[in-house]
């Protein structure tokens, strides 16, 4: 009891600490200059070994966000704490050289566990989209042919802190809400260590979203079958900035400039199917970003991005099967057609993934252990092509809380 | 089973931090990583400007301290650019309690011992004649609590007192600036034997400070109307210029002995230095309130120490740059070239220092971070010769003139040695208004 206090304690004081210290430095690559830079997709920990797909399942052994109406699979006696580590190397490459980033942070963090017969809950906090690079060009001083060295580098990115629930009127159909609090900093700097001078534009973004989701059922024999569909409605942010100029001797804050920034209007749906401890899915997403308005470089531009992904999983056979030490395998693919143009060349991002869920001695939690290896991006009119291969640990408590409150 | 899932895990773990090793390992370093350039639109551009008009001009501060300086310069040279330059230097001496001389001592000779240093300009390879005179008045320091509104004294090169114009004693001698061991002789026999009977008598003129300082008074190093190729700069602190006096004491053995009595208050020596400028480009400066722009110099300007040489430059057309916003300094520096071939004959100082000056040519120090007087090192370009230069940082100068949206056009920049070295070091400094021009860099940044 004092140890599963420990934990929760300390679950909630890292949901409470975590979102500011590493307020979602995701990404880095260089693609995360435009809009609101990568984003970062629903999938937690599980489905992301399943190429995301996430919309039709339900929340039974992992906390899947991606689809509120999910939670109403939780089992009555269960809570599950879940946190997201990952590591990502990727290699960057033009028509001409290549060049490599290693780095790590934390992905996400989110608690579920049922209320009532009829009601769910999950909360959480998980990056939306994050802009992390760092890229040094040569300038010269005008009138000169000397040359200095500048840097261009992009931080920050839009947190997502949600509120969700899944209600249950009717049996085999589900209907949920993730109430969410999107908010963040946005920040470019463009600076030169050896003049020292740092231009900074500084742009603050929040607004409230809802998500809406459905779960329907069907049960043909032993086979389950699930519908998901997901809605949610486009929205302008709301956005602050501030420009600073910095140099040696003098900072000043410039006059602020307009940005704009909107997240689209998203739809999708899924197809899942479950048989014991086999579980496969599907899943197609659109959302509207060409309308989404954004001020962007001249030759960037939005475009309707489309997701679709497949995935599986499967037990261990044998004695192990159905037992506390199940370990279950994952594999699944992922393509989508992202919502950046540059250049006319649109940005497309694909990944294969695979996963082991092995369960933790003792307690009945699970880490998840991820690895995908994907391509992004094109080498075309000067572009890049990114490969990368991520490594994501995902932890999951799962605890009998309530019901040894209730009766011990 | 559970030892078989332990060991397995720990591979797995091991192989992870092997791989994270390797990874970290191959990744480009995040100052080095350049891909994405092309997506980059500057916002900020930085731009050098050193179009700016500089007027040079040579200014003339009439007197500058050459008390305390520890060096007494005599002698004279004259050349083209700057004249001819004559120097005296005024001393006194030391009063001690000199002690006892015995009866049987006998007197044999006295001398002014001159101790060369390096600090000569002229031709040193051609004889050089020094006189020494007896003064006639003592050496009055003046009181700069007027000026300075503190307590201190000093004496100046224009400060002159009476003396004998009569030398006790001349010496010509082939200079040997360079010699260690060697020194130039003095020999006053007359005033040392004298003088040696007095100590040796007890007299009430060398029984205390003020009788001794009232009957020696001082001595002038001239050069008298000889014409010397060069000024020699001797060490004049109290234990290095000194007077001897010679004598013996006959016993079994003859027993030799002398008697040193020290410089005077080194704050009671120093050089009076008279210029001709009559013969050279600055002839009138004088007549035009100490300033003669450069153009009217052949696009010179001239700074030399001892005489109260400075070279000016202002800036009439930084004014301009207030139009218009979004810009920042982020650097400025004054760029002094002296002429070419200028320095061939005399060394440029190491360093040069940077003041302001306002209307009336008053100077104060410009600063730099550690609040030292701003100094610019020079520069000598071994390979190619032509970037020989001093570079001041005066970006807080700038900055701090702009900070009100208003360049004095009046606000000078004042090139010289160091306060403590302008009274102190012959050294000098042409600079030429077009090849190679003394420039004022402005680094900015708009954006």
């Amino acid at each position: 009891m004092r140890r599963q206090l420990t934990i929760y304690s300390l679950a909630l004081m890292l949901m409470i600490a975590l979102p500011g210290t590493l307020s979602s430095q995701i990404t880095s690559s260089p693609y995360s200059i435009f809009g609101m830079g990568i984003l970062e997709g629903n999938a937690s920990g599980l489905s992301r070994a399943m190429g995301g797909t996430n919309i039709a399942f339900l929340t039974d052994r992992a906390i899947n966000y991606g689809n509120p109406a999910s939670y109403d699979g939780l089992d009555s006696l269960l809570t599950i704490f879940e946190v997201g580590i990952f590591s990502k190397y990727s290699v960057f490459q033009t028509s001409k050289e290549k060049q490599s980033l290693l780095n790590a942070n934390f992905r996400y963090m989110a608690m579920a566990f049922r209320v009532s017969p009829w009601f769910s809950t999950s909360f959480g906090f998980t990056p939306y989209s994050s802009v992390g690079y760092n890229i040094n060009t040569k300038a010269f001083l005008e009138g000169t042919n000397i040359e200095y060295l500048k840097s261009y580098i992009g931080k920050g990115g839009v947190n997502r802190f949600y509120v969700g629930g899944a209600f249950s009127f009717i049996k085999k159909l589900s209907l949920g809400v993730n109430a969410s609090y999107l908010f963040g900093d946005i920040t470019h700097i463009e600076a030169s260590k050896a003049y020292e001078f740092s231009l900074s534009d500084i742009t603050y973004l929040s607004n409230f979203t809802l998500n809406y989701g459905l779960n329907y059922q069907v049960d043909v024999k032993d086979w389950k079958f699930n519908i998901g569909l997901i809605y949610s409605d486009g929205k302008k942010l709301r956005t602050r900035n501030t420009t600073i100029i910095e140099t040696k001797y003098e900072t000043e804050i410039l006059k602020s400039r307009k940005y704009r920034y909107s997240i689209p209007t998203t739809m999708g749906g899924g197809l899942s199917v479950r048989r014991n401890y086999f579980k496969a899915g599907i899943d197609y997403e659109w959302s509207s970003w060409e309308e989404a308005d954004m001020s962007s470089a001249y030759y960037f531009h939005t475009r309707n991005s489309n997701r679709i992904s497949a995935g599986f999983e499967f037990p261990s056979q044998g004695i192990r099967k159905g037992s506390v030490s199940m370990v279950m395998y994952r594999f699944g693919g992922e393509y989508r057609e992202s919502y950046m143009v540059i250049k006319g060349v649109p940005i497309d991002y694909r990944a294969v993934s695979m996963g082991i869920g092995i369960p933790l001695k003792g307690v009945v939690s699970v880490v998840n252990t991820t690895l995908e290896f994907g391509q992004n991006g094109s080498i075309k009119r000067d572009l890049f092509r990114e490969n990368f291969v991520t490594l994501s640990i995902d932890l999951s408590l799962r605890d009998l809380w309530f019901r040894k409150r209730q009766y011990l | 089973m559970k030892g078989t899932g332990k060991g397995k895990k720990g591979r797995q773990i091991l192989l992870l931090i092997v791989l994270g090793i390797v990874l970290i390992g191959s990744c480009t370093k995040t100052n080095e990583f350049t891909i994405g350039t092309g997506f980059m639109m500057p916002e900020t551009r930085l731009e050098i400007v050193d179009t700016f008009r500089v007027d040079l001009s040579t200014i003339l501060v009439d007197s500058i301290i050459t008390s305390s300086k520890q060096i007494a310069y005599v002698g004279n040279y004259e050349d083209t650019i700057f004249g001819l330059i004559t120097s005296r230097s005024f001393f006194d001496l030391k009063y001690d309690i000199f002690g006892e001389i015995e009866e049987k001592a006998i007197y044999d000779s006295a001398a002014f011992i001159l101790n060369y240093t390096s600090k000569n300009i002229g031709d040193t390879l051609y004889p050089m004649s020094v006189s020494v005179h007896r003064m006639t008045e003592q050496i009055v320091p003046i009181n700069l609590e007027r000026i300075l509104y503190n307590a201190s004294t000093a004496l100046f090169n224009t400060s002159s007192f009476n003396y004998e114009p009569e030398p006790m004693s001349t010496v010509v001698f082939l200079p040997e600036p360079n010699g260690r061991d060697t020194a130039v002789y003095l020999n006053v026999n007359a005033f040392g034997e004298e003088l040696f009977s007095l100590i040796r008598s007890k007299d009430e003129r060398v029984s205390s400070e003020d009788f001794f300082r009232n009957y020696v008074k001082g001595f002038v190093l001239t050069s008298g109307s000889v014409v010397n190729n060069a000024i020699l700069g001797f060490a004049a602190g109290t234990e290095k210029l000194v007077l001897k006096i010679f004598y013996h004491i006959n016993r079994e053995e003859q027993e030799k002995k002398e008697l040193v009595i020290k410089m005077g208050d080194i704050g009671r020596q120093f050089n009076k230095v008279d210029f001709d400028l009559s013969r050279t480009p600055l002839a009138d400066i004088r007549e035009n309130r100490n300033e003669v722009p450069a153009k009217l110099t052949g696009n010179k300007a001239f700074m030399q120490g001892m005489t109260g040489l400075y070279v000016k430059c202002k800036f009439p057309t930084v004014q301009n740059l207030m139009a218009g916003d979004g810009w920042k300094v982020l650097k400025a520096e004054l760029v002094v070239e002296p002429e070419k071939f200028s320095y061939e004959k005399f060394p440029l100082p190491d360093s040069l220092y940077i003041y302001s000056g306002d209307k009336k040519n008053n100077m104060s120090m410009l600063r730099d971070g550690n609040n030292q007087h701003l100094k610019a090192l020079f520069e000598f370009d071994d390979y190619l010769h032509e970037n020989n230069r001093y570079t001041f940082d005066i970006t807080d100068f700038i900055l701090n003139e702009l900070s009100d949206s208003y360049f004095d056009p009046n606000q000078s920049l004042i090139l010289g040695l160091a306060s403590t070295k302008q009274g102190a070091r012959f050294q000098r400094l042409i600079v030429e208004g077009r090849r190679p021009p003394v420039k004022l860099k402005l680094y900015y940044l708009s954006y």
